[in-house]
């Protein structure tokens, strides 16, 4: 049995090479694109190999299951203006894949060579020191251990994100309310219209998945208090049917307000702030949790944050702005009298 | 824990719920942010108060005592860091006030400054809350979220002009920030496996050389000097800093590179000092000169007051690296001092050199430098300011930049380093040619000078000023930052007899 494991590691080793090889070598964005996607979905099988569920479960549904279609979302918008602007140029070879758009072509320039060689010049190092930091590692897993009863979960991954560490936390999901925050700065485009005409089949598909789907998302948050789960896992399977209610035209964003969209992206962030200002007034400590209120008041903020990253990452997937933000004129010239109403 | 011990908070929570309530209530996002740099700056003052009275501060954040939790810290040089941050926090926001109302008053593109503004607070709050966060920070995990939450934002704000050229230049800052961050992140993860935590504390007391430190410290310098845009690695900030805007260019060069500075100066001479060779500090000595040649002389190439202006702050940067020998040979307290001096000097005057030229560029409509002749007639107070900007990278006395080098070049000297010397002086020489390249320009007012129409505003010239001010005055307020040093200095070496906090 052991051997037989040594084995599958290997071989998973082997293919996450091969495929990372792959995907930096193809110069089709949309080859590439599938390849991330399935070395995201080995990569969490190598994090379960090395007894990490949590990271393995965010690894997929993040890393791969919101990340490549966000490639994929990203690459259309590409191939939308490009094909408008390259009209003239033949279709070229890539009808195999419908992908027009491809990224330049590669040489292996001496340059690029030059760095590859420097690349596994460091990676080599990074192996080496990796072998010569002496064991057993030192940690701090005993001592999360022993103050695991005081901090409301039983799962020690959840109680040091959100209670040891919910400073950390708190700062990571600023991060993410950032890139929406981002990504809404820099576009002047709205939300992608209604799709023209989503298939029978994909419509009943998603109304049978949806719940399904929004049940095992909550689930996920519940079950963050007692082992792999959290807030972010759970928000990322949410996300997931916010992206299939999107492609499958039911729910139509172009009208939708973006007051209760603002409010549900920093849901999650406001409550923490909340329960870090009621820890000052209460404990007279910042974020500080009263023991026996601890399960609870976890509970209830990994349900805010799990909603906020839903919404979040569904907000990047959609990569517009809300119809009624956009008063911006693309010219000065013709800004007279042509400028969007405001609703 | 007493109820007062948790002012330490307020300098990352209240930008941080500004920056929530900034995105949500859009109509009064500017007095929220406003109110929240005000709140800042008054914590801070608390802070230095509570410092000078108790001595240094360490926070437990939720009550968990490091190891396990997080802790934040006060110290001297945290502490300067910080007033400068808050100081500079009031300033740009006033001015950025001043710069998107005239802005919306004569768009160019209909629209485009009122998204700029609204987007423009939210985003400078939460790189208020990043800075905040990392002088405070005394967990190295810790510091590596808010180097995120600095890098993220600073991109998203150097992405808001939203021209072409700006939106390549703020991707490429991205990439680059991020491809520090992760560095910085390996690092983390070496000395987490090589120490077994993560305080600053506690690092300090156990690190000795082990296999894996050196390693660590490699890895999280490089990323580290890759975010301060270090020589060679600043290909980055002269297109990111110079197609911003006004408001945003003065936060990334005053504010957001000395962020990341500050943390490879404490890894280096607080907490890592006992494993690193003295070889090492002389290749940064080596940086840090070829820092202030490279970029002086690129400086003098620049035809556009913008990209001369992020072309010295690539120079200037050099100062703060080229203390690393200097301050090895000369003890941690006065490398502390010499460097803080430089880069609060150096915030002020590239954050009043900045504003200046935003207000510039927004009456005369370019920044060719050829074409500023006489701009003096109609914004004296801008051209003033500039000017005396210009004395503090230069270096001439009362200002901060020639304490900082009067420091350095008295350490290169007593210690017979006369290489660096001759650099520092060097350095001085071509920030006289470019600072009065430009000075000459706005100040000689030609015969035939075109007209500029538009109103002066007051909030666009006056912050400049005092920025600028500040910087030059700031030699002559020295005792106060050196007092709150020598208070850390003496507590950190009783904690070291100790044996640790």
């Amino acid at each position: 049995m052991k051997m037989l494991l040594t084995g599958f590691d290997l071989l998973l080793a082997l293919t996450l090479l091969w495929l990372a090889w792959q995907l930096l070598r193809s110069t089709d964005i949309f080859k590439a694109i599938i390849f991330f996607i399935c070395f995201g979905l080995l990569m969490s099988l190598a994090w379960v190999r090395m007894h990490a569920p949590d990271v393995a479960l965010a690894e997929a549904a993040i890393g791969t299951g919101l990340t490549g279609p966000l490639f994929l979302a990203a690459l259309r918008r590409i191939e939308r203006k490009a094909g408008k602007n390259m009209m003239s140029e033949p279709a070229g070879n890539g009808e195999e894949t419908g992908s027009r758009w491809k990224a330049r072509n590669r040489e292996m320039s001496p340059l690029l060579w030059t760095v590859t060689a420097l690349t596994c010049c460091l990676a080599g190092l990074l192996i080496w020191t990796v072998l010569i930091i002496p064991r057993p590692l030192p940690g701090l897993a005993d001592q999360v251990a022993g103050s695991l009863a005081e901090s409301g979960v039983n799962n020690p991954v959840t109680a040091v994100l959100l209670n040891f560490r919910g400073y950390d936390t708190l700062l990571e999901v600023m991060v993410l309310l950032l890139g929406a925050i981002t990504v809404w700065s820099i576009t002047h485009a709205p939300f992608p219209p209604r799709v023209p005409d989503t298939s029978p089949v994909q419509k009943a598909a998603v109304r049978l998945l949806l719940p399904l789907i929004c049940l095992i998302g909550g689930y996920l948050v519940w079950q963050g208090a007692y082992q792999t789960g959290g807030a972010f896992q759970g928000g990322a399977v949410l996300s997931a049917a916010l992206v299939l209610l999107l492609i499958s035209d039911f729910l139509w964003l172009p009208g939708m307000r973006s007051l209760p969209l603002r409010l549900g992206l920093t849901l999650g962030p406001l409550v923490f702030v909340l329960l870090a200002g009621f820890g000052i007034l209460v404990e007279k400590t910042l974020l500080r949790l009263p023991v026996e209120y601890a399960g609870p008041l976890l509970l209830f903020l990994e349900a805010a944050c799990g909603l906020s990253i839903g919404l979040t990452l569904a907000a990047f997937f959609a990569g517009g702005r809300p119809a009624s933000d956009l008063r911006e004129t693309p010219y000065s010239g013709e800004a007279k009298g042509k400028g969007p109403a405001e609703s | 824990m007493a109820f007062a011990d948790s002012w330490i908070v307020v300098p990352v929570f209240a930008p941080l719920t500004a920056a929530l309530l900034a995105f949500l209530v859009r109509r009064a996002s500017f007095f929220i942010s406003l109110a929240a740099a005000c709140l800042s700056l008054l914590a801070v003052a608390v802070l230095v108060n509570r410092f000078l009275v108790n001595g240094p501060a360490a926070y437990a954040v939720g009550g968990w005592d490091p190891p396990l939790g997080i802790c934040l810290r006060t110290d001297g040089p945290a502490l300067i860091m910080l007033v400068l941050t808050a100081v500079a926090g009031v300033g740009i926001s006033l001015y950025a006030k001043g710069y998107f109302t005239l802005r919306i008053e004569r768009p160019s593109r209909v629209g485009r400054p009122e998204r700029q503004e609204r987007f423009f607070w939210p985003l400078w709050m939460l790189q208020l809350t990043g800075l905040n966060g990392l002088y405070l920070s005394g967990d190295i995990f810790n510091l590596y979220v808010t180097l995120e939450v600095i890098g993220v934002s600073a991109a998203a704000l150097a992405a808001l002009s939203g021209k072409s050229a700006s939106l390549i230049a703020a991707l490429r800052y991205l990439l680059v920030s991020l491809l520090g961050s992760m560095s910085y992140l390996l690092g983390v993860v070496f000395v987490y496996k090589t120490y077994g935590v993560l305080d600053l504390g506690l690092l300090q007391a156990a690190a000795a050389p082990a296999p894996g430190v050196i390693a660590a410290m490699a890895l999280m310098s490089v990323g580290l000097l890759l975010k301060t845009a270090i020589f060679p690695m600043h290909f980055w900030l002269p297109p990111a800093h110079a197609n911003a805007l006004a408001p945003v260019s003065a936060i990334l060069s005053g504010l957001v590179v000395k962020g990341s500075f500050f943390l490879l100066f404490r890894l280096w001479f607080d907490i890592f000092s006992p494993v690193l060779p003295a070889a090492a500090f002389n290749l940064m000595g080596s940086l840090g000169a070829g820092a202030i040649i490279w970029g002086g002389v690129q400086v003098l190439r620049q035809q556009r007051l913008k990209l001369l202006i992020a072309y010295s702050t690539v120079s200037q940067l050099g100062y703060l690296v080229i203390a690393f020998p200097l301050a090895f040979a000369g003890g941690s307290s006065q490398a502390w001092s010499a460097v803080l001096f430089m880069a609060s000097g150096h915030a002020c005057a590239k954050i009043a050199m900045f504003m200046s030229a935003g207000t510039i560029m927004l009456h005369a409509g370019h920044d060719r430098i050829r074409d500023l002749a006489g701009i003096r007639a109609y914004l004296p107070v801008t051209a003033f300011a500039y000017a005396a900007a210009g004395v503090n990278l230069i270096g001439l006395p009362p200002s901060g930049g020639f304490i900082a080098k009067w420091m350095l070049l008295i350490t290169a000297l007593a210690g017979h380093q006369w290489l660096w010397a001759v650099v520092l002086l060097a350095g001085s020489f071509l920030a006289t040619a470019y600072v009065f390249r430009v000075v000459a320009q706005l100040f000689v007012i030609p015969p035939d000078k075109p007209v500029i129409t538009r109103r002066r505003a007051g909030l666009l010239e006056w912050p400049a000023l005092i920025m600028a001010l500040l910087s030059l005055l700031l030699g002559l307020m020295a005792p106060y930052p050196l007092r709150l040093l020598e208070a850390g200095q003496i507590v950190r070496t009783a904690m070291t007899m100790g044996g640790g906090p």
